[in-house]
This record gives C-alpha cells, structure tokens and sequence, in this order.
C-alpha cells in the first residue's frame, strides 16, 4: 500500500479558534482523510507545532522547511517524495496519489457553507494557503 | 474563628483576581494551621509571589522549611518558568535542527495564556497525587486554583495525542499534550482529589467591589459545574465602619462596599462567608500575618509615614494633552479584569471631545452605564457598544455551525471546550473593534480593550486578521497592514492600566512583555484608584497611600515610558462630568479646600525605553 504522510504547518487552535476565519481547507482534507482512511489509504500526518522532531528527522522535510519555510507547508510525500506542497490534496488528487480509483462523485462529502465551495472539485483550485474568495 | 478555618481538608485552595490578598490569607492560614501543631506545605503558583518575601527567606521551586515557622515548608512556582520548560520539552530537539523562523513559529504556537495554565496545572497534579507528600504533610495550601477552563480540556479524552494523532483536526489550543501523555493518570486522579469535598476546600477571595464579585460568581459556577463543590468566601479589605467618619472619601468608600456586601449576588449567599477588615500594615512577616484573623483593633501603626512623594506624580491631562497633538489615531486601553479600563478610555475619549477633536469611543463594557450615560450627549463625541458576550456567542456558533458539522461527537466537545479557551473571546470582541479600527485615520477611535501580542501573533501568521481587517476596508489605496498599524506609534497607542498594588503592576507589566513581543510597545501607564492623589484624612487609607509609592516608583522606573495617576473617586465616574473630572487638572476629592500635595503640573516623566 501506498504511504502518504502530510506535513502539517503548526496548528495551534487548529480548529479555527485563534483566527478570525475558519479555515476551511482545514476541514475539508480531514473530510477526506477520513474517506481516504475509509478506502485502505494509509495517511500519516505530522504537526510541526506538535511533532516538530518529525520534520527534523526527515531530510527531504528539513531541506524544503530550510529552502521555503514553515509558511510553504503544508508538505505531502508519497512513499518519501515530495507529492505535493504548499496546499491540500483534493479528494480525486488524494486518490491518485494513493493509486485508488477515486469514488465518483456522487455526493460531496458535505454541504460546505464556506464561501470557498465545497472539496469537491475536478479542477483543484490552485489557492494558496490564506486565500479565500 | 474564620469558618473556612474550621474542620479544613488537606488540600486548600484560594482563588481570586490579581490584587484580592490570596497570598496573605494562604500565608496566614499556613502559620495558623502550623501554629496548631500540623505540619504544612504552602504553594505559590502566583507569578507574583512574594511568600520569600512574607517569611524573609528565599524559597524558590524547592521544598523549603520555614524558619520562623516551625511545621512550616513552602514552595514557589512559577508558571511562566514552567510553561518555558514545558516549551523546551517540545522545541528543545529541534532548535538549531531547523530553521530559526520554524522554531520561533513553533515556539509563539505554544506561548498562549493556555499553555501556561497547563504547565502550572502540570505542577499542581504532581503534589496532589504524592503520595509520599500526604504522609509528610497534613495540610497543602495552595494560593492559586486552576481554571474550569484548563481542567475540562484534560478531562477531554481527545485532548491527548494519542487521540489527535487520529483526528488530526481536534488539535486544541493546549497545542501537544504529547509533551503529558506520560502524566495523563496523575490528571485523572488529581482531579479526582480536587472533586472530593474531604480532601479538598476551595475559597474563594473578594473585595467589597461589585465587579469584583460578579467575577467571583463565574469562577464559583465554573469551578462547581465541575465537582469543586466545597466553597468558602473570603470578602478581604473590608474598609471598618469607624474610617468612615474621618472624611468624604472614606464614608464613600465604606458606604460603597457595604452596599456590595449587602447585594451579594445571590448564588454567593448560599456559602459560608467570612470577612477582613482592612488592616493599616502591609502584610509581611509572621507577626503582622498572624493578627489577620484577630479582630484585634491594632489601631493604626504609628510609624505612619507621611511624607509628600519626592517624584512628580503626573495627571491624566497630561496624557490627553500629548494624545491630543496628533490629531487622530487609535487609541487602546488595556489591563487585567476591575482595574478600570473602560472608565480610563471614557475619561480619554471625554476629554478630546471637549477639545474639539472628533472621537469615536466604543466600549465592551458589560455593564453599558457607562456608554449609556455618553451616548448622544457630547458633541464631536460617537459612542458605539460591542457585547463581548453576544460577540463570542455568536462567533462560537459560527464556528460551531461551519466546522463543527462534520466532526465527530469526540471532535465535537474538544471543539466546543477550546471555544470556551480566553482567546475566543478576546478574539470575537477584537474583530467586532476591528470594523471600527480604520476610522482611526480621520479621528480618534478610543477603545477599552486590546489584543495580547500572543493572539496577535498568530492572527499575523496566518494573515487571518490582516484578511478581516481588509475585509472592511473599502479604500483600494496601498495596504498598511493591521499589524504595522499597531506596531507604529504615530498610529496607535496602547494605554496600561493598572492599580499601585503589587500583584496588579506585576500582571500589568506581563500585559506588556506579551505586546513587546508582538513589536507594540506600551505607550503610556495610567495607575488608577490612587490614594496618594486623593486627599483624605483617614488614617488607615492615609497608610495604605503610603504603601503605594513603592508600586509607583516600580511603574516610573522599570516599566512605562510616561505614566499618570487617577485618584480614588468618591463616586463611581458616571457621566460626562465626573468623566471630565478624571481627564482635567483640578482636585476631584469633595469638598476639601485643601490643596492635594504635588498636583502642580509637572512634565511627563520619560525614559528610554529599553
């Protein structure tokens, strides 16, 4: 099986408690981590506010942090390579990353209210990681 | 005899703001408890203590016996070097691994107000969970008590990693509890201890201040909702009955507190209560400690020292006068819970509409008498009001609606606890101020509240506040950021208020380490409720003036770059014109003909700042 480890940016009051905003990628990756987890996909994540050794002890981790910072998290590997940085897989590029054949989008994983749409998306919105709308 | 003396637990706790006396009455009860023949441990987790001082010895973070107490071992912690600790537990192996700017990142995600309860709290279980202590000790007196707040979260199984590791988004203000997982039984049976009503009592300390009280009805809620349900009250400082003949000032004082004592707020009444009277001394030593439970009428110590302060003790007006050259700008009070913030920002705000300035005042104050009493009565003067509970009420929903609809039940109630942490709310109320903040370009904005450079910090690294304030903001001109706006002191100036007592200018200059950190530095000091500007005859108040001017020249000195006093009032500063009162150079004492010493104008004290 396929691993992936995410590299989170440190996430003190993660849930959205210290900002004025909710961040709702946020939610929406632990929506599909959740999905991910539930299709045999094994997702390790890491909080640099939490588990700050983990990123030290991993060479490809501590070079990106050194080159672009912790604002250029977060971080996915796939079997130790970089995947993809500075924002979340959506649910379809999780699944390719995995090898999984993605579920078709019937129904989203949520109504999201946010005024970012919902996770759902085939063409994975290139944000960065404060922008919304 | 006190009835919170009578048929005490092993474990006595004292809670209650900064400035109340629970370091003399945990002092005191030690020596009586000792004196009895038990054998006693004190603990201070107050930042301020000062234990070493009462017993003149230096304790410190060891078990220390007291030598002029025999029985008597006490303990010093301090949270903020227990909260560095517990940083270094998490950021220690990886400093100088990784980069700097990470470490420092990592590190400002762990120096929250939460972080250090935690740590504190982490010292608390040791002691009640030791075994060996409770057979060397028949009592342990604390002089602090952890917040409900702090406890819930530990009693939220998802409050620990092992739980987080799983659900990666129920990561809580705490930030790791990792660096506790080894300590998580101990929580459990520690609060286990702190629910029995055998082992543990906890008392409650007061002054004779409404809002002082009001605040002690929350702490007891809180603390009851989660099985400390073994209350004492202490009202402390009680002004006696025979000071109020000396003069106007001190029949207002007395009439005032008896009133509040008489209107206890009534989930207060149903517990034991015991009352102190103000005592002439300062409360160090075995000596003067011991006769705080005697109704002794010491009388008034004779060593009254009565001399006129040698320095200059500025006026409010003074500090208007500054504030009012730059023709507009921000202005923001801060300083812990009673010491009068939002009376000192009226009093600003009064005083530079008098002057013909336009001000926009907006307040949090709970109780609206203030705002209500302003609004639409002055010219150039605009009073808005921000609930700070509907604010957070409203942004918890929010919150709560939004993220907490997809998480489960275990997610759902970590959610709920950390939007119970102290930052929401100053987090709600400050973006509710926000909306108002940029108005401060044209006029004065005077607001009665102020972020802690912690939540600023986070706010500014994740550009969520700079986002919010944009968000507001319809000019398309070149964006200065919230930040740099607060950081410049041609645009913004932070006001600390505090009283000339130790523990208040010690939390008051806590405030201001905190906002250095986020690059604001404190402009101005304003100590307020002072007797030694008041002019009184009383000679118990004419003592306690006398022990202010330690505190004062501590402000002078080692923290405010200027500072101004504001006497006591005889009555509450309601309205415009005892507002103006405060702001405008004139002695505000009654009917006294008699000047106040050192009231002339004096120029602004100034130091560099370090």
């Amino acid at each position: 099986m396929t691993k992936i480890e995410v590299f989170d940016p440190a996430m003190c009051c993660s849930t959205g408690v210290c900002g004025p905003d909710v961040d709702q990628k946020f939610v929406d990756f632990a929506a599909n981590v959740d999905w991910g987890t539930g299709q045999g996909i094994k997702i390790q994540r890491y909080n640099l506010g939490q588990q700050p050794m983990e990123f030290a002890n991993n060479s490809t981790v501590k070079s990106f942090l050194e080159r672009s910072g912790a604002d250029a998290l977060p971080l996915i590997l796939v079997e130790g390579e970089i995947a993809l940085a500075g924002r979340y897989p959506t649910r379809d590029e999780l699944a390719r990353l995995a090898g999984v054949t993605p579920a078709p989008a019937v129904s989203a994983p949520k109504q999201s209210s946010g005024c970012c749409g919902s996770a759902k998306s085939n063409t994975p919105s290139n944000t960065t990681s404060s922008s919304c709308c | 005899m006190m009835l919170f003396l009578q048929n005490t637990p092993p474990f006595l706790f004292f809670t209650g703001k900064g400035g109340v006396g629970k370091t003399s009455l945990s002092c005191a009860t030690a020596i009586h408890l000792a004196k009895q023949g038990k054998k006693v441990l004190l603990v201070s987790t107050d930042p301020a203590s000062n234990i070493g001082q009462v017993f003149s010895q230096t304790i410190g973070n060891t078990i220390t016996d007291i030598a002029t107490v025999s029985g008597l071992s006490a303990l010093e912690i301090d949270p903020q070097q227990a909260a560095q600790q517990y940083r270094d537990r998490i950021v220690g192996p990886v400093r100088g691994v990784l980069p700097e700017s990470v470490v420092r990142g990592i590190e400002e995600g762990l120096s929250g107000a939460c972080t250090t309860e935690i740590a504190a709290f982490d010292e608390f279980t040791e002691l009640l969970t030791d075994e060996s202590l409770m057979g060397k000790y028949e009592h342990i007196i604390f002089d602090t008590a952890p917040t409900g707040h702090t406890i819930r979260l530990l009693q939220l199984p998802s409050a620990w990693s092992g739980f987080i590791d799983e659900n990666p988004e129920g990561a809580s203000c705490l930030g790791p509890l990792s660096g506790l997982e080894k300590q998580r039984d101990r929580y459990t049976q520690a609060v286990s201890v702190l629910s029995d009503p055998n082992r543990t009592r906890l008392v409650l300390v007061s002054r004779a201040q409404q809002s002082t009280l009001d605040e002690v009805v929350r702490t007891h809620k809180e603390l009851a909702d989660i099985g400390f349900s073994q209350q004492h009250l202490v009202i402390n400082g009680v002004l006696p009955e025979k000071e109020a003949s000396h003069d106007v000032l001190a029949a207002a004082l007395y009439q005032r507190e008896q009133k509040a004592i008489a209107n206890l707020p009534e989930v207060l009444q149903s517990l034991p209560l015991d009352q102190l009277p103000l005592k002439a001394q300062n409360l160090v030593g075995v000596e003067a400690l011991s006769g705080l439970f005697s109704d002794g009428e010491e009388g008034t110590t004779n060593s009254l020292d009565n001399s006129t302060p040698s320095m200059p003790l500025p006026h409010l007006s003074t500090l208007v006068d500054d504030i009012a050259t730059t023709g507009h700008g921000l202005i923001m009070t801060m300083g812990k819970g009673g010491v009068g913030k939002t009376t000192m920002a009226a009093a600003i705000a009064v005083a530079l509409a008098k002057q013909g300035h336009s001000v926009h005042l907006t307040t949090s104050d709970p109780a609206a008498h203030l705002s209500e009493t302003l609004a639409g009565s002055m010219d150039n003067l605009e009073v808005s009001r921000i609930d700070p509970h509907q604010e957070t009420t409203r942004y918890r929903q929010h919150i709560l609606d939004t993220k907490g609809k997809n998480l489960d039940e275990q997610g759902r109630l970590m959610l709920e606890e950390d939007l119970r942490s102290p930052c929401t709310e100053e987090i709600a109320v400050f973006q509710a101020f926000s909306r108002i903040i940029r108005e401060s370009s044209q006029k004065f904005v005077v607001m009665d509240t102020a972020p802690t450079g912690h939540t600023l910090l986070l706010l500014d690294a994740t550009g969520a506040y700079h986002r919010e304030v944009t968000r507001h903001t319809q000019e398309n001109v070149h964006v200065v950021t919230p930040m740099m706006r607060l950081q410049d002191p041609a645009q913004t100036k932070v006001i600390v208020v505090t009283l000339a007592e130790t523990t208040p200018v010690l939390e008051a200059a806590n405030l201001q380490a905190d906002l250095r950190r986020a690059g604001i530095e404190p402009w101005a000091w304003v100590i307020n409720n002072s007797l030694t500007v008041s002019t009184t005859s009383s000679p118990l108040l004419k003592q306690r003036a006398a022990f202010e001017l330690a505190q004062i020249e501590a402000v002078k000195t080692n923290y405010a770059q200027r500072f101004a006093l504001v006497p006591m009032q005889v009555d509450e500063p309601v309205g415009i014109q005892a507002l103006l009162n405060l702001g405008q150079q004139k002695t505000v004492t009654a009917a006294e003909s008699e000047e106040s010493p050192s009231q002339q104008d004096v120029v602004t004290h100034q130091h560099k700042a370090s």
